[in-house]
């Protein structure tokens, strides 16, 4: 693909930093030429069969497969002992492991602080000794490692194109809006009489483990918090700036106050969520991947009243949130000798901004503006994540902002979720789960999303939102097949091929099918099956993170953890989902609806035509695979015909997918779609498809109808990603209100824009309504992309891949690809310089 | 899909539908392009609507050189060579048999039959985006008036449907079809291209006499009818055509003179080049093939004469101007001039 230098077209720059933030800032960027960093450090029992680093949370990331070995190797060399406390070994796993990971974050690793800086809470990125005696060691490795351990059982999920699950760290917004209304000091009341009222059998077993591993994690921010606070003694101190060493002076009443207390002002409401959201990356040896924030904006907002009242000035809160702002990229600082500070992904760290209120009141405040303005001043910048909730009553000062920012970042420097569709999934959870006690009218508009626009509830929700991410084609195959593989598996690592072997049940020889219904029905099946391998699979890791991998000072912030003594890991939250992601649901449906307009209702070719084109990767078969891509209708178009299959193949997945749970944690499963990059990557595993794709194409996005398919434009993409989520109830009896959402975990959906369409007010208008018009009939959320040069120049090179491009300069629309080279150039000229 | 039976008759010749449209008309529209035009001005930028026939077009970024469109042709119009197909327009009667069996979809039928009830459906799919944008459906072309019939069925049933109505209409048409259309257009896109006939048919194939009488007749119309909401005037700027200081006066007073009052908005709309390949693909030679696109200070200039002759605020211009050579000149006209000039 080519690309485009930098200096041919505007990049955001970062403006209105003040000395300290752009010092903090370009020192963050330096990434491995800093003194400092936030890398891993490991830390051992000093046993000889310890086991450091949690590999199943990875399992979910196919990259980090054949460093699996690797990985944990090094953590065990590079562990440092830590001197145990002589009972340690009579305690139980979950007791001992909050012991160690407390031990190690307040006694071992270093308090340090950057210049300037508001915030204390520094290195917290460790992995630590799992804490097994040998018998337990013995027992993770087999079950993790074992001939049918859950890494062979993954690797072979994974390997077969059938995508991947793994019971994953993060991901959930954990307490902390309570956290700083009753402090620590509040959780370990709680915490004292739960276990003071647990009988005396209780006591001795599982519960009152829990709860006082629990107990002692939730000492640990108060006691990390005093460190730091000697800390910024010490540095004011030795400080020769009197405003500095103020501040110093400052910070350390702050923190011998926060987090134990609860906080009273914004800076020691920022401070004390710092440390307690640090702490939960500590405690997952994981650098944060989907531990979200939730409505920030909301739960800040009486801090910052009240401190604004007492003569704060707003550019000093912004000051205090841009400090937030860099310790939350820190947590990239992980693995940052990978290159490019350690970035492989966005962590997705969360905030929620906006969004409805009780009685459909929009809650966009002052803070909110502070917090997109601190985005804006600070963009490029990855974390933390944010998520603007929008909703049909949201102001039109919000949607210009957003607008705004769209405009100055080349695309949105955040997702964008929509409440009412939205909260309809969440209604539907809450029905399917029995949890209307949890989840009803009067609070589903307190959810928030995590990791990207994963919806779930707030401070007492774990529900796996990435956890399973199953290819939906992958049922298309074994029903072409009858229940075996299309193409012969080669292990990279042996280059042994192993012939296809029976796997999912046996549907027919598909050759033999008279009707349409007959092919649905063996994909019915296939459906079933696959689902059902998924669950198997995820089980294997889920039980085992459940008996092994507890995460007390996490579960002290999730509500139910406590009551039931029972870790997070072990399914102790309230609202404990794990969620099935559909990967590929664009190329599944296009394929469905290209064997049924080839072979069904056109007969251009037979069954057996077509899966000797799909083994020969359509070699041989041009003109089939140009039909199959150009005549068979698509999903994506707001055709109600295809959209209509698109509906049939929803309903079936969510349908199955709702009638499982875990066996070990007894954890209901709900639908989603979400697909990180497993579309990209899994398109060089999965076979062709009847769609017309080739092995090595890239998959379909999400919700997102399949690269090049939404050649009607933004309005028809949205409508039908709207409809296949239910569209609107025909009886105004929605799940919320006259809303439907199959999809709890919410459904993400990309558009690229065409950056013409913000030149000036009038059309910026006109964005803005497009804006509201996709509240009304549009999907759960919306990342917006603007074209770029680099993009244009790629669909010079490869026409075939971009039919759809719609290039709109003033007062004329024309495909990209359709227009000659010369006129093209210019094209791209006016793109990459704002001039249409 | 039909359900209703009188309409079932009724079809229009469509070249396109283009969604989500921001140029034709307020807010969100979609935009229906109607095949067949009652003027041929040299300049079109969408030449395949001046004809009412169907047209065939070969893409050749799609082609697979198959050549089944060659084997499927009943006239034996199609040739495939080393610069692809090759159609023979003196044979070729529109059949469309190649586009409907084009695998790549290279070969394309311009002008299908749409079912009036059935296009309505299709139009209106669009409702939250115009109700949010005070936007609707614009028709246009070609000349969409031509297709009355056709035209008047399907504005009442968006009307019906509570869908907000634009036409864009060149004026080239009866004074008895245009009062026949007008009670069911909220909004009014009229093209005043050149204030001489002569020069007005040397570019366009007729005269300006029953452009300039019709757009009387739609001035008055309005004075008297609230149920037509807007009239805009458009002027293409043509280079070496109708972009003269004497022209955008002599459009201008005549506005001035018996439109005052009735035109929200007057738009110069800039020469636009990008259709140099549909020409190409028509088999056209097209004269502005290579002409460049208007300079700003060009289009500004003209705006100036403009509003030298009408209420000022009515006047804007749009389209793309000629990429200037300074780098560090970031702004168009564009973005500095529309949306301020419009009320």
């Amino acid at each position: 693909m080519s690309t485009v230098s930098a200096s041919e077209h505007a990049i955001k720059e970062p403006r209105g930093l003040s000395a300290r933030i752009s010092w903090l800032r370009d020192y963050y960027f330096q990434g491995t030429k800093r003194a400092w960093n936030n890398e891993y450090t490991s830390w051992t029992t000093g046993t000889p069969w310890d086991i450091i680093y949690n590999e199943l949370t990875f399992y979910i990331v196919p990259e980090t497969y054949t460093l699996l070995n690797t990985l944990g190797a090094s953590y065990l060399q590079a562990a440092r002992p830590v001197v145990l406390h002589p009972y340690f070994w009579q305690w139980p796993q979950v007791e001992r492991r909050a012991w160690f990971v407390k031990e190690v974050i307040v006694n071992h690793v270093p308090q340090e602080m950057l210049p300037g800086d508001l915030l204390a809470g520094a290195r917290f990125n460790i992995q630590t000794s799992m804490c097994f005696t040998k018998e337990e060691s013995q027992e993770w490795i087999r079950q993790v490692k074992g001939k049918n351990g859950a890494r062979a059982k993954m690797k072979w999920f994974h390997d077969h194109g059938y995508g991947n699950a793994g019971a994953t760290s993060g991901h959930l917004v954990p307490g902390y809006e309570r956290l700083l209304k009753i402090g620590w000091k509040g959780v370990y009341a709680e915490l004292l009489s739960l276990f003071n009222a647990l009988d005396s059998k209780d006591r001795l077993g599982a519960k009152g483990a829990q709860l006082k591993a629990m107990i002692t994690a939730s000492t640990m921010a108060r006691d990390l918090a005093l460190k730091y606070k000697e800390l910024c003694i010490d540095l004011s101190a030795r400080e020769k700036d009197n405003l500095r060493k103020d501040e110093l002076s400052r910070m350390a009443q702050n923190l011998s106050k926060v987090p134990w207390e609860p906080a009273t002002t914004f800076w020691e409401a920022v401070q004390a969520l710092w440390i307690n959201h640090m702490l939960v990356l500590t405690d997952e040896n994981y650098p944060g991947a989907g531990v979200s924030f939730g409505r920030f904006d909301q739960y800040l907002w009486p801090y910052y009243q009240r401190s604004i009242n007492d003569g704060m000035d707003r550019e000093f809160a912004k000051e205090i949130l841009k400090c937030f702002w860099v310790h939350s990229n820190t947590a990239y600082d992980a693995m940052i000798r990978n290159g490019n500070q350690g970035i492989t992904a966005g962590f997705g760290q969360l905030i929620t901004l906006s969004g409805l209120g009780a009685d459909g009141k929009d809650m966009t405040n002052d803070l909110t503006y502070v917090i997109l303005e601190v985005i804006d001043e600070m963009s490029p910048i990855l974390e933390p994540k944010p998520n603007v909730r929008l909703h049909r009553n949201s102001p039109e000062e919000l949607y210009d902002k957003v607008v705004e920012m769209i405009e100055s970042s080349q695309g949105a420097p955040f997702l964008l979720n929509f409440d009412e569709r939205s909260m309809a999934g969440m209604m539907l959870e809450a029905k399917k789960a029995d949890l209307t006690h949890l989840i009803n009218k009067d609070n589903v508009h307190e959810y928030a999303p995590v990791g990207c626009l994963e919806n779930t509830m707030v401070g007492n929700d774990r529900s796996g939102t990435v956890d399973n991410n199953l290819n939906l084609l992958k049922a298309v195959e074994l029903a072409l097949t009858g229940g075996k593989d299309l193409l012969p598996f080669t292990d990279p690592m042996t280059g042994k091929t192993q012939s296809p072997k029976q796997d999912g049940p046996p549907t027919g020889d598909a050759a033999t099918f008279k009707t349409w219904e007959e092919f649905w029905e063996a994909y019915v099946r296939q459906t079933q099956y696959i689902i059902q391998k998924c669950v198997n699979l995820y089980e294997a890791s889920e039980s085992i993170r459940a008996r092994f991998f507890p995460t007390p000072y996490l579960s002290c912030m999730v509500r139910g953890c406590a009551q039931k003594g029972q870790d997070v890991t072990q399914g102790g939250a309230e609202i404990s989902f794990t969620t099935l992601e559909a990967v590929t649901y664009a190329t599944t449906v296009d394929s469905l609806l290209a064997i049924k307009y080839l072979i069904f209702d056109k007969n251009a070719c037979t069954i057996e035509e077509l899966v000797a084109a799909l083994k020969a990767n359509w070699q041989g078969y041009e003109v089939l695979q140009a039909t199959a891509k150009n005549r068979a209708p698509k999903y994506g178009r707001d055709d109600d015909d295809a959209d209509a299959l698109a509906r049939q193949v929803m309903n079936l997945w969510c349908e199955e997918t709702w009638r499982h749970s875990t066996k070990s944690t007894g954890r209901r499963y709900r639908p989603g779609m979400l697909s990180w990059n497993y579309w990209a990557g899994d398109g060089f595993i999965m076979a062709a498809s009847a769609d017309g794709r080739a092995k090595g194409q890239f998959l379909s996005n999400a919700i997102c109808p399949s690269n090049g398919a939404d050649i009607k434009g933004p309005t028809a993409n949205a409508n039908s990603v709207g409809k296949v989520l239910g569209g609107k109830a025909k009886d105004a009896q929605g799940d919320w209100e006259d809303y439907l959402n199959e999809l709890p975990n919410g459904a993400s959906h990309t558009i690229t824009f065409n950056p013409s369409i913000l030149r000036d007010p009038v059309h910026k208008d006109k964005f803005k309504a497009f804006l509201r018009g996709y509240t009304i009939n549009g999907g759960t959320a919306l990342q917006i992309n603007m074209l770029d040069p680099g993009m244009l120049k790629d669909a010079q090179d490869h026409p075939e891949n971009y039919r759809h491009l719609l290039v709109r300069i003033t007062g004329y629309n024309a495909y990209f690809t359709t227009v000659g080279r010369e006129l093209q150039n210019e094209v791209i000229e006016r793109i990459s310089h704002n001039k249409f | 899909m039909t359900e209703r039976g009188t309409n079932k008759d009724i079809q229009g010749t469509i070249l396109e539908i283009i969604r989500m449209s921001t140029e034709d008309g307020p807010g969100l529209r979609t935009t229906v392009f109607f095949k067949g035009c009652s003027l041929g001005c040299s300049w079109c930028h969408n030449p395949e609507s001046i004809s009412f026939k169907p047209q065939i077009q070969w893409i050749g970024t799609s082609c697979i050189g198959c050549g089944i469109c060659v084997s499927t042709c009943p006239e034996k119009a199609l040739e495939k060579s080393e610069k692809g197909i090759i159609i023979n327009r003196s044979l070729c009667n529109g059949c469309g048999l190649c586009a409907e069996e084009c695998p790549s979809t290279a070969m394309e039928l311009l002008g299908k039959k749409w079912d009036v009830h059935d296009l309505a459906c299709e139009l209106v799919k669009d409702r939250a985006y115009f109700e949010q944008s005070g936007g609707g459906v614009t028709l246009s072309g070609g000349e969409a008036a031509l297709q009355n019939n056709f035209c008047i069925t399907l504005l009442k049933e968006l009307k019906d449907r509570g869908i907000q109505t634009a036409l864009d209409t060149c004026g080239q048409v009866s004074q008895e079809v245009l009062a026949s259309l007008l009670p069911y257009v909220d909004i009014l896109l009229y093209d005043l291209k050149e204030i001489e006939t002569e020069k007005h048919k040397k570019f366009t194939g007729a005269g300006n006499e029953k452009i300039l009488a019709n757009a009387i007749f739609a001035a008055n119309y309005k004075k008297t009818h609230p149920s037509l909401k807007a009239l805009w005037i458009r002027t293409p700027v043509i280079p070496g055509a109708t972009d003269t200081e004497e022209n955008i006066r002599g459009i201008g007073d005549f506005i001035s003179a018996n439109l005052q009052g009735a035109v929200e908005r007057w738009e110069l709309c800039a020469f636009n080049n990008l259709c140099r390949d549909k020409y190409k693909r028509l088999g056209i030679d097209w004269q502005f093939a290579d002409t460049e696109l208007v300079e700003k200070s060009v289009m500004e200039e003209l705006s100036l004469v403009a509003k030298s002759t009408v209420t000022p605020s009515i006047v804007c211009w749009s389209g793309s101007a000629r990429l200037e050579q300074r780098k560090n000149d970031k702004l168009t006209g564009k973005t500095e001039n529309s949306g301020k000039s419009i009320p």
